[in-house]
């Protein structure tokens, strides 16, 4: 339980947000500096070892962060034990679903290129 | 001086009722507890706590016109007309301004609120360097008035788990203090998901202190102590 809980999940919460804030920098960048971008080049991007890593990084840091946020939203507000154990099951299972289909969805892609 | 006054009895209402009162003051009446003096000469019934009249024992913490303030060094000269006073917000209400801080003092002890030194006693004192006691200026001055936990949006949602801003202002002051050898086993009972990290840092704590200190920067520091802390 103590895994994710305290100062690791605060930790978890503020180290997503320093690495969705450079990603949310680098796009804001390339968008505002760089060339425009067709959706063949985003594609053979997304499709090299590189561009796939930084994809999932980025996803895994949203889903870790949506995580901790979700979660303190309930803690929160959601009082009874089994609507907050429910909901609180309902947000990871969504979250590992998203996660599951994100990877499958880039690496199917890498691999195909 | 116009007063709309929380009024509650449970033997006597069914639900709070706000009351007006039209409270003639005299020139030496400078504060909101002189007021609430002159106003209990005039309706007896109204219940409210105080003690020292200065402002150092935390007894008369109430919200006034919206806001925590402790009646006793709230001047009536810096408020608007009509003054609102109600009972501290989130608490349980005993009667009129009178509430239930049971709570509260359920998780002031359980900080453990004294020095926890189990190494041999010197033969007079165990002393500190003046940059020892310095650390803990800002803390050890809390009064235990409740105005920051009662203030506090995460303690009115938790307030049996939420040790809240008063409790960890006061557990920073132990676990900075030199004298103190458990600050390891503090920081560990508070490495919990409710206990510190319910706070949101929305500084209400810091906002209304009467005493001007900074919960919210005791709390912080508790969260960096708690990252430093060897696993």
């Amino acid at each position: 339980m103590k895994l994710l809980s305290g100062h690791r999940a605060f930790l978890l919460q503020r180290l997503s947000a320093v690495v969705l804030l450079a990603g949310l920098a680098a796009g804001a960048l390339r968008l505002a500096f760089g060339s425009p971008v067709t959706f063949a080049q985003w594609q053979a991007w997304s499709a090299q070892p590189l561009g796939a890593g930084v994809l999932l990084v980025l996803a895994v840091a949203v889903l870790a962060h949506a995580w901790v946020g979700m979660r303190d939203v309930v803690l929160d507000y959601i009082h009874p034990l089994g609507p907050r154990v429910a909901l609180l099951g309902a947000v990871a299972g969504g979250l590992v679903f998203l996660a599951a289909w994100t990877m499958l969805i880039v690496v199917k892609h890498a691999m195909a290129a | 001086m116009h007063f709309r006054v929380f009024r509650y009895d449970p033997d006597r209402h069914a639900r709070p009722v706000m009351q007006d009162y039209d409270v003639p003051l005299e020139p030496s009446d400078r504060m909101v507890l002189d007021a609430l003096t002159r106003l209990k000469a005039q309706d007896d019934s109204i219940a409210y706590r105080r003690s020292c009249r200065e402002g150092v024992c935390g007894s008369d913490a109430m919200n006034i016109n919206g806001r925590n303030a402790l009646a006793c060094i709230t001047p009536l000269a810096d408020i608007k007309q009509p003054v609102t006073l109600a009972p501290l917000p989130g608490f349980p209400v005993i009667r009129d301004l009178v509430v239930d801080m049971t709570q509260f003092f359920v998780h002031y002890h359980s900080i453990k609120p004294y020095v926890t030194n189990d190494e041999p006693p010197p033969e007079r004192e165990r002393l500190q360097s003046p940059e020892e006691r310095e650390k803990l200026n800002g803390l050890y001055e809390c009064i235990l008035c409740a105005a920051c936990s009662s203030f506090c949006p995460p303690y009115w949602w938790n307030p049996d788990k939420f040790i809240g801003p008063a409790g960890l202002l006061q557990a920073q002051r132990f676990i900075v203090d030199s004298r103190d050898r458990a600050a390891r086993e503090r920081l560990e009972f508070l490495d919990d998901v409710f206990k510190v990290y319910r706070c949101r840092t929305i500084m209400n704590c810091t906002e209304v202190c009467p005493k001007g200190l900074s919960p919210a920067r005791a709390i912080e520091h508790i969260k960096i102590a708690l990252l430093r802390k060897p696993a």
